[in-house]
């Protein structure tokens, strides 16, 4: 387990190879999957977002951290497919049409990523049918989405409207964030959730899930 | 006193007549004038004719050409999103500097040579014409690290940072000259002032931002100060921990976003630096009232001190109520502008 705590100290200071060679080493000691993943991935991560939320850490050390946390990710994923073990919840998040701004989301879907959750990330400039397909298709438990811009914003409530005219909005905790979008918005275009920071989108899609 | 006599005397330290109001517009302006954004952002006579409207409509001090962050990118060869109606983009998946051997191909453009650049500077030269001595004139470039990020793309540039920092010097050299030459054709079109946009740089702390971005910076606002032009530092977003550097600029003018307290940036900057800011320009001047506005404004002047002038943290949104813009410049008119002690 030594090498599996090097992940834990890999993935914090944003070490891909590192974190590659270490679960590739604990994975040839017989080390499960999930034990990887909710005993160092996870703390990490969780370590990461504090890190974040008391300004130690930037954008930069969290996108590291979350490249060293999917090179670990992409050894576990074929074996965790193999056995049939899932993660707890899937997440389908992007942000919504005409927003090209994908920094924020990518922060969001990399934090919900190394918590344990399923992450399957669009991209940017989503529209509502593309949300609509990855829902169905998909069968997330939660919908994330990011708007950067005021202009952009009315892109969510769209959104919104095409999972309820396509009988999907039950199905679906609907999350929303983005520097200009604010809890009264979120209420407004009926979300589930808003979050003004990806630590607070983590700690509200696990109360969400807490409450099922 | 006029507008730009008005500004000019706060950014010295001097007393004005009332503090001065300089909020960045820009779709809001648009709306104003009642034009489409992509027309403002495409001809320089619709962005004058917005601007100069929407000072008067309102009392602003000063007229502005920013408009979106993609002029120097465009005449770069970057592929742009165009948009009928709200700021044009750069599209990441095909940013010119996406494979890093391309930068050392690659020229500082000429300026003047037809293209989204010299559109800016025509603007210039018309809001000079048009506003004479009584308005402020704004020119405004992409700082290093923003048009780095245009260039390279933001999340290469933000893991750049840790995996080649050489690169990232090399880029940062590149885009200084971009943003020297074209604040210099700013400059000598009129303008009073050279707003430098470099949101990006919000986006790292401390450490990166003494060794890759401040030194960048630095050069650039000795350029624009050579030439004869002045500063306004606009990073967008949460500069706490990197205020320090900033006040160490020696900008003549420093945007402060929302997110930071003023008193902070007041203590972080230091007495001599002029700062504009930083009511929230979503959760109080669209979302609040004439009232609540009046009333963060006393509280951020209570903070600010001397060498203040009234500004949204960022650009005022397009949805903004007229009474509420209407409520930020009485205060700024009815309230004097105190000289440095």
């Amino acid at each position: 387990m030594a090498q599996s705590k090097e992940l834990y100290e890999a993935i914090l200071n944003g070490d891909a190879k590192k974190a590659h060679a270490v679960t590739q080493a604990a994975i040839e000691a017989g080390t499960e999957p999930m034990t990887l993943i909710s005993e160092f991935m996870v703390p990490a991560m969780d370590e990461v977002g504090r890190l974040f939320e008391e300004e130690e850490y930037f954008v930069p050390e969290l996108l590291l951290a979350g490249r060293a946390m999917k090179s670990a990710m992409e050894l576990l994923r074929p074996l965790m497919t193999a056995s049939g073990e899932k993660l707890s919840a899937r997440v389908v998040i992007g942000t919504v049409k005409g927003d090209l701004h994908d920094i924020g989301k990518n922060i969001v879907a990399s934090m919900l990523e190394g918590s344990g959750f399923e992450v399957i990330d669009l991209g940017a400039d989503v529209s509502a049918e593309a949300f609509v397909a990855a829902v169905e298709e998909r069968k997330p438990q939660f919908v994330c989405m990011s708007a950067l811009l005021t202009v952009t914003m009315p892109a969510m409530k769209t959104t919104i409207d095409a999972l309820t005219n396509a009988g999907l909005r039950n199905r679906v905790k609907v999350l929303v964030g983005g520097a200009p979008v604010t809890l009264r918005y979120a209420k407004e275009i009926g979300a589930d959730g808003y979050s003004e920071n990806a630590s607070g989108a983590v700690g509200l899609v696990r109360n969400l899930l807490a409450e099922a | 006193m006029t507008g730009r006599e008005r500004i000019l005397a706060v950014l010295a330290g001097h007393k004005a007549d009332h503090i001065p109001c300089m909020p960045i517009t820009m779709t809001f302006a648009a709306d104003i004038l009642g034009v489409k954004y992509l027309q403002y952002v495409r001809d320089h006579r619709i962005m004058v004719d917005a601007q100069v409207k929407t000072a008067a409509t309102f009392g602003f001090d000063y007229v502005s050409t920013i408009s979106d962050p993609t002029r120097e990118a465009a005449d770069l060869g970057a592929h742009i999103q165009w948009y009928e109606d709200r700021p044009p983009a750069i599209l990441e998946d095909e940013a010119l500097f996406a494979d890093k051997s391309v930068l050392a191909g690659v020229e500082a453009p000429d300026t003047i040579a037809g293209g989204r650049m010299e559109d800016r500077v025509r603007g210039i030269e018309l809001l000079r014409e048009r506003a004479g001595k009584g308005l402020f004139v704004e020119g405004w470039v992409e700082g290093p690290c923003a048009e780095g990020a245009d260039l390279r793309g933001i999340n290469r540039l933000m893991m750049d940072f840790s995996d080649d920092p050489a690169f990232v010097h090399d880029l940062f050299d590149f885009t200084l000259q971009v943003a020297i030459r074209f604040a210099a054709a700013q400059i000598q079109a009129g303008a009073d002032i050279i707003g430098v946009g470099d949101a990006a740089a919000s986006l790292v702390g401390p450490r990166i931002y003494k060794e890759f971005v401040w030194p960048w910076e630095k050069k650039l606002v000795d350029s624009i100060h050579a030439n004869g032009g002045r500063v306004r530092l606009h990073i967008c977003g949460n500069t706490r921990r990197i205020l320090d550097g900033i006040g160490t600029l020696g900008c003549d003018l420093v945007d402060i976003d929302y997110p930071v307290p003023m008193d902070q940036a007041r203590t972080q900057t230091g007495p001599q630096q002029t700062l504009a800011g930083n009511i929230d320009p979503v959760r109080e001047l669209r979302d609040g009232s004439p009232e609540t506005i009046a009333l963060s404004l006393e509280a951020l002047q209570r903070q600010a001190g001397a060498r203040w002038i009234v500004a949204a943290g960022c650009e005022v949104v397009r949805d903004t109520p007229h009474e509420n813009v209407r409520a930020m410049v009485e205060f700024a008119q009815t309230h004097e502008a105190i000289a440095m002690a």
